[in-house]
């Protein structure tokens, strides 16, 4: 499918990276993306889409080749479909910039099997992912088509691309998988990263709990290879499969911050790594607990301490043994072997490996375990830093088989655009919608090649509703990302929404007349987690963000409508145990119109490069030329705005959120350990990549180009 | 091998192994601490922080897309890329280190070695997208036919000879118009690609050479600058005048080796606007004014918004690297850091 040429000569890409160049007057040429998006449809689009006289004739072609799945037609009357369809056709849709079209197009819609057609536009994709979740719920259908093509709420990829469609992977996104100190573990966890994988969404495995290298086997000293040839074997399992070649298949390994190998583990990302031990593709994360920040603060050594002596003497696997509460305990404890480390000096290395590479994520143990509200342990986090909720070990017989299932967690997310939902004509029905379409994919998700995985999610409901568009948003309303109002504002915001998810979720939870299991022993039945919203009040402190509030007409629960709330749940349970989980949003704020997550901009202009995509250009959402100064960059603002931000959230947020860092080449490791320190006092859970900026050489620059200057 | 390669046969020239080998005569400890030209530290700080090796990007993600190219596509990319290596070959074992004897400060011997050895890092580069793409019988073919073109191989040969000549400041004209010039008819085609989604991969380790080749460009062109005002008017005018001839030669030369190349698959007029820009650019960095008017260096803005040497890519890390990593600055932390 290549890109005909037209009389001018400008091609739809041409067209697109004049976004990136400045015009005769200095001006951001914005006219020339629209442009490129209309070329997109008339010399590619268009001309490639399969016509059918009628919704029928397209229904009917459609599930006899085997590109519909019939059960989620046979659910609704045709006489309903026709009235979806003519609803979703009737809002009009347009892509507003090229990269939105040129996204959905080349990752999302249907195609002919030989990948040359296209056999839907968004519109049908949309009643068709509406179809899919509302399961017959013919209300919730059109609730759902109302708040998707409205802007208002985007599901995730995974559920996006492939509601309704016969050939396809699973809706959920995201998979967290344990792996014990054993070889069966061990081998059934690369097993279900293939599977997983092949499936789609991405699998992150927790490392903690596997031996180190050295380490004995059967008693028998210097045994172990560790983790390292572990990771190894992962990160060829994911670049083997892949999800019906949509994405490239994705894994994170996490470890904790005081295993024996955990230098070795950073070392895997260095520049010059051995080939032997060099770990492209494989994301990794490191889960650091309370102590190591105090004993960085002491300069003193930390200790790390073998898995395999730490389970015989605590009973437990390593990464269910809370580091902080033990230390003491454990470096006294002749009986587990230790070694030692300068604390120091490991969070600088962390910080020259992400200097490198971007990696690893970090996740703020103890941080994470004050604030869940669930019964258990949680000591890992997925692929994007986001998921955060509790599992439980696997156990297996000797034939391989399972002796006892575990929980293993998995997650469906999906997100709303903040600022159409503040312009929504009903804002509480906008979460509720979400909520209930992100549970729907929870209820029809049975993944039985991993059963771990299975269960839990039959146990645990467990979704993540996110959030975009936060930077388009303050900036539309002239307010500065990272402003004493942009704060404010962030903050009165997601109290709203967890009232309103939590009050959804416990409407389902009366409807069906079930809980989440284990919901008896978790803070919401306790009442404990209410107490913050019902001791005092939650109101916005600027003039500003009061006004917002009022002139979109956006109740703001009060403590008496906390009160409420919280007695019914306390009565009737919620279904879901995790609600809310903020991802980073990278393609679907593209076709939403989006700035992605609640990050700010990465850049006026944003250079986006994907294998499937190639490199393209994405002006930030509701920029024109007479506001770009509420558009600083994410380099320019700096990490404790963005931190300040993201604080103001994580507190309404049960899991987490995934916060990316931006820094200029100029800075050092000193720097990002610097905002580490600040993200970890400010109850920050987890940080995702580091990213670097480095502008060329003062005379080297491409003049004229729109990312090139500050 | 029937025709010559430049470069393998330097060694077999007769002014080199009975000439006596050309070295610095004389060489003092070089101290860091006393930098006569500010440019040299800034340039050396750069060049060390952008070190990388081909290893870190997951070319094999590649392969999927490589076979998606046709065989004439596929052809042309592993002959442009023989063609890069030929000269970073040059670059690296002859270009950058002839130019060390005439450095005005030690510290910009020691930029040179570097740039040297960053050469030799991309010449191996492209014998990692090689092999990782191509059979060997397809990479024999292509460096065949890169020994056989004789438009390249006249382009390694007029370079060559101002390397070898006795004139500092036109080897440093030589070796910019290499750096900022020649490579470009080759760095074209992934820039293309990548627009177009193919080989993204493979655009990232090139963006990773051609933000070392912005590097070395401006800097011996500064240099050549430098030493300009050290010379007459006369000498002056004369170096203008070779410097304008020597890129006609070579830019005649570098039409017929880009239609050579791109006249199959009908990309030889947009590839010359590029030639026509990144002319301008040399000259720019020599200090010289642009050589081509603005109706014929009207770049495909794909094209044009992707040689930024800037690393500023928003990437997508579960399908590449990215190029904008640098090795950081590592500085201890303080008590005042962890004031908690």
């Amino acid at each position: 499918m290549d890109a005909p040429r037209v009389a001018s000569g400008m091609d739809y890409h041409s067209l697109n990276a004049m976004l990136n160049l400045y015009g005769a007057n200095g001006e951001i040429q914005f006219e020339k993306d629209r442009e490129a998006a209309r070329e997109y449809f008339l010399q590619h689009v268009n001309q490639n889409t399969v016509f059918f006289h009628s919704l029928k004739e397209r229904l009917d072609y459609l599930v006899e080749k085997e590109y519909y799945e019939p059960e989620v037609l046979a659910q609704y009357d045709f006489a309903f479909i026709q009235k979806l369809n003519d609803l979703a056709y009737s809002k009009k849709f347009r892509f507003e910039t090229f990269l939105g079209a040129f996204k959905y197009y080349t990752s999302y819609t249907l195609k002919t099997f030989d990948g040359k057609r296209y056999l839907e536009r968004f519109e049908d994709r949309v009643v068709m992912t509406a179809l899919g979740l509302a399961q017959g719920d013919e209300q919730l259908a059109i609730d759902l088509v109302e708040e998707i093509i409205g802007g208002r709420f985007q599901p995730a990829t995974p559920t996006f691309l492939n509601t309704g469609k016969a050939q396809r992977g699973e809706l959920v996104s995201c998979f967290l998988l344990r792996i014990e100190d054993n070889m069966e573990s061990i081998s059934r966890g690369i097993n279900s990263s293939l599977q997983l994988s092949k499936r789609g969404g991405g699998v992150a495995l927790l490392l903690s709990n596997i031996r180190e290298s050295g380490a004995p086997i059967k008693q028998i000293e210097n045994q172990s290879s560790g983790i390292i040839p572990v990771m190894k074997l992962l990160e060829d399992s994911f670049s083997y499969a892949n999800q019906l070649g949509a994405r490239q298949g994705a894994g994170a390994v996490y470890l904790s911050a005081h295993h024996p190998d955990i230098m070795r583990f950073l070392d895997t990302k260095r520049e010059n790594a051995d080939e032997k031990i060099r770990i492209k593709t494989l994301s990794l994360g490191v889960v650091v607990p309370d102590i190591t920040f105090e004993l960085a603060k002491n300069n003193e050594d930390m200790y790390l301490f073998s898995p395999y002596d730490v389970e015989k003497v605590y009973g437990k696997p390593f990464g269910d043994v809370p580091i902080t509460e033990n230390y003491r305990e454990m470096v006294d404890n002749p009986r587990i072997k230790k070694t030692k480390i300068n604390a120091r000096e490991f969070f600088q290395t962390i910080a020259e490996i992400q200097f490198e590479s971007g990696y690893p994520y970090i996740v703020f143990e103890d941080t994470v375990n004050k604030a869940n509200p669930i019964k258990g342990r949680i000591n890992m986090s997925n692929l994007c830093s986001e998921i955060l909720q509790v599992n439980t070990p696997t156990t297996y017989n000797e034939d391989l088989s399972y002796d006892a299932i575990g929980k293993d967690i998995s997650c469906n997310l999906g997100s709303l655009n903040i600022a159409l939902t503040m312009d929504g004509p009903d804002f509480g029905k906008t979460v509720e919608t979400a909520i209930r379409g992100l549970t729907s994919v929870s209820n029809q998700s049975h993944i039985s090649s991993v059963r771990s995985i299975e269960d839990g999610n039959d146990k645990s409901h467990a979704i993540g509703l996110g959030q975009m568009n936060l930077h388009g948003y303050l900036a539309r309303e002239r307010i500065f990302y990272g402003s004493e109002e942009g704060i404010d504002f962030t903050n009165i915001y997601f109290y709203t929404v967890l009232f309103h998810a939590l009050r959804a979720s416990n409407r389902i939870s009366i409807e069906r007349g079930e809980t989440f299991e284990g919901f008896e022993d978790s803070k919401y039945a306790s009442g404990e987690f209410f107490d913050k919203y019902t001791d005092a009040p939650w109101v916005p402190a600027t003039a500003k963000v009061t006004q917002l509030f009022a002139d979109a007409g956006v109740h703001i629960p009060t403590q008496e409508d906390w009160r409420e709330l919280a007695a019914s749940v306390t009565q009737h349970g919620i279904y879901n145990q995790n609600l809310q989980a903020v991802p980073p949003t990278g393609s679907i704020s593209y076709i939403n119109n989006s700035t992605a997550s609640i990050h700010p901009i990465a850049s006026k202009i944003e250079i986006r490069k994907e294998g499937k995509l190639g490199r393209v250009y994405y002006p930030a959402a509701f920029m024109t030329n007479d506001n770009l100064e509420y558009y600083q960059d994410a380099y320019e603002i700096g990490y404790e705005k963005v931190i300040d931000t993201y604080a103001a959230a994580t507190q309404h947020v049960d899991q987490g959120l995934s916060l990316t860092l931006f820094f200029k080449d100029t800075a050092t490791t000193r720097d990002i350990n610097r905002a580490q320190i600040y993200a970890w006092k400010k109850g920050i859970k987890t940080i995702y990549y580091i990213r670097l900026r480095q502008m060329a050489l003062e005379g080297t620059e491409l003049d004229m180009c729109v990312s090139c200057t500050l | 091998m029937t025709l010559t390669d430049p470069v393998n046969s330097a060694k077999n020239d007769p002014a080199h192994t009975g000439g006596k080998l050309k070295l610095v005569s004389h060489v003092n400890a070089i101290n860091w601490n006393k930098i006569q030209d500010d440019k040299d530290l800034e340039v050396w700080n750069r060049l060390v922080n952008n070190f990388w090796l081909p290893e870190k990007v997951p070319l094999s993600n590649d392969i999927q897309s490589w076979n998606t190219l046709t065989a004439e596509e596929q052809t042309l990319t592993m002959r442009v890329f023989t063609g890069l290596t030929l000269l970073d070959t040059i670059q690296g074992t002859v270009g950058a280190v002839s130019l060390i004897p005439d450095s005005i400060t030690p510290h910009e011997e020691a930029v040179y070695t570097n740039i040297a050895f960053m050469e030799s890092v991309h010449a191996k580069s492209y014998s990692s997208i090689f092999s990782t793409l191509c059979s060997t019988k397809d990479i024999d073919d292509a460096f065949r036919w890169s020994v056989e073109n004789e438009n390249l191989q006249k382009k390694a040969a007029i370079v060559m000879e101002y390397y070898r000549g006795d004139s500092a400041l036109k080897r440093k004209v030589a070796s910019t118009l290499l750096e900022s010039f020649l490579f470009y008819s080759g760095f074209y085609l992934p820039m293309y690609w990548s627009s177009r989604a193919k080989l993204t991969n493979t655009a990232d380790l090139i963006r990773l050479i051609i933000r070392d080749e912005a590097v070395h460009g401006y800097y011996i062109g500064y240099k050549f600058q430098k030493g300009l005002e050290q010379v007459s008017q006369a000498e002056r005018d004369d170096l203008k005048d070779y410097t304008f001839s020597l890129l006609y030669e070579l830019y005649d030369n570098e039409v017929q080796y880009t239609q050579d190349l791109y006249d199959g698959v009908g990309l030889t007029e947009d590839v010359k606007k590029f030639l026509h820009y990144n002319a301008n650019k040399a000259l720019m960095n020599l200090g010289y004014e642009p050589m081509f008017p603005k109706t014929v260096t009207d770049v495909n803005p794909a094209i044009l918004s992707a040689l930024s040497p800037n690393a500023d890519e928003n990437h997508d890390f579960f399908s590449g690297s990215g190029s904008s990593y640098v090795i950081g600055k590592a500085v201890v932390t303080e008590d005042e850091d962890w004031d908690f």
